[in-house]
């Protein structure tokens, strides 16, 4: 494949950008849940 | 609060996953090489399927604080929606830029251009970084949302700019290739395919990641209104009289 560095980066780091901020909003949902059964 | 019930969300992210690795795959290794850029026109599939669907993004949130803001439909739902679709614009336009830009290395020689497609775009990017970060400013709930709800509006008014940006100045980005006037895109089969398949699965991460952005909005939402509460109470335990609320000034802030 040609400029295999940047298509096959280029679709990683849409993949690890995605699956983060995936990660990252649960981790603020459960964060939020739980101040919100202490409050 | 959500917008889907957990049911159609679970089957909607098992959907959404499923369609992202057959992108993946059409994208990477069924679709053939360009004629003229080769293998570094692979990104497309990521590159516009992400300005489209922050388009998407942007325009519901226009939507949403139209509705907010006409009386008749005034509802806390829409200030949700538009903040939650908002950040999600956000990702798709930052998406947007960094494939254009990989893409654009190999292709243009150079990874930026101050190009009227690219700085419209980027223009695009940081208003709704703003919007976000007013979002962010405490103020009483209304206030906020009525104040948002105007900035939203005015940095809509940016998308069609960057959409025609390619038309109404010479640029170095290419000019519509799907939506033009005719609507009749030169594009081969499996190519065409692989493009209209990658909108299908953006959109369907677009809603996945919606439905708990704005289960977060709602939770955070409901916080605040906790803790204002409490605060009150604590004021007017603490003077020993009974002030009315409207004299204790507590923000909005998360």
């Amino acid at each position: 494949m040609k400029f295999a560095g940047y298509v096959i980066g280029g679709y990683s780091v849409a993949g690890a950008a995605f699956l983060l901020y995936w990660l990252r909003l649960n981790a603020r949902i459960r964060h939020a849940e739980r101040l919100d059964r202490d409050a | 609060m959500t917008l889907l019930n957990p049911r159609l969300a679970k089957v909607l992210g098992i959907a959404t996953l499923g369609s992202l690795v057959v992108l993946a795959l059409f994208g990477l290794w069924i679709a053939p090489p360009d004629a003229v850029q080769s293998d570094a026109q692979r990104l497309m599939y990521l590159h516009v399927p992400s300005a489209w669907i922050a388009y998407l993004a942007f325009g519901v949130t226009a939507l949403s604080s139209a509705l907010y803001l006409w009386r008749r439909t005034r509802s806390p739902v829409w200030d949700r929606l538009a903040g939650a679709s908002a950040e999600l614009g956000v990702l798709f336009t930052g998406m947007t830029l960094l494939m254009g830009s990989l893409w654009g290395r190999p292709v243009w020689g150079v990874w930026w251009a101050w190009d009227a497609r690219l700085v419209t775009t980027a223009v695009l990017f940081f208003l709704y970084v703003g919007y976000l970060a007013l979002r962010r400013v405490p103020a009483p709930i209304d206030a906020r949302a009525k104040r948002c709800a105007i900035a939203a509006l005015v940095a809509f008014v940016d998308v069609p700019i960057v959409h025609f940006s390619v038309d109404w100045w010479r640029t170095l980005h290419q000019q519509a290739t799907v939506f033009t006037p005719s609507l009749n895109a030169h594009i081969h089969g499996v190519m065409a395919f692989t493009l209209w398949w990658g909108v299908l699965a953006f959109t369907l991460l677009y809603i996945f990641l919606l439905d708990k952005r704005y289960r977060l909005e709602t939770l955070e939402e409901d916080l605040d209104a906790k803790e204002l509460a409490q605060a009150i109470e604590e004021r007017v335990a603490g003077a020993g009289t009974t002030a009315p609320p409207g004299q204790v000034e507590v923000g909005a802030g998360r």
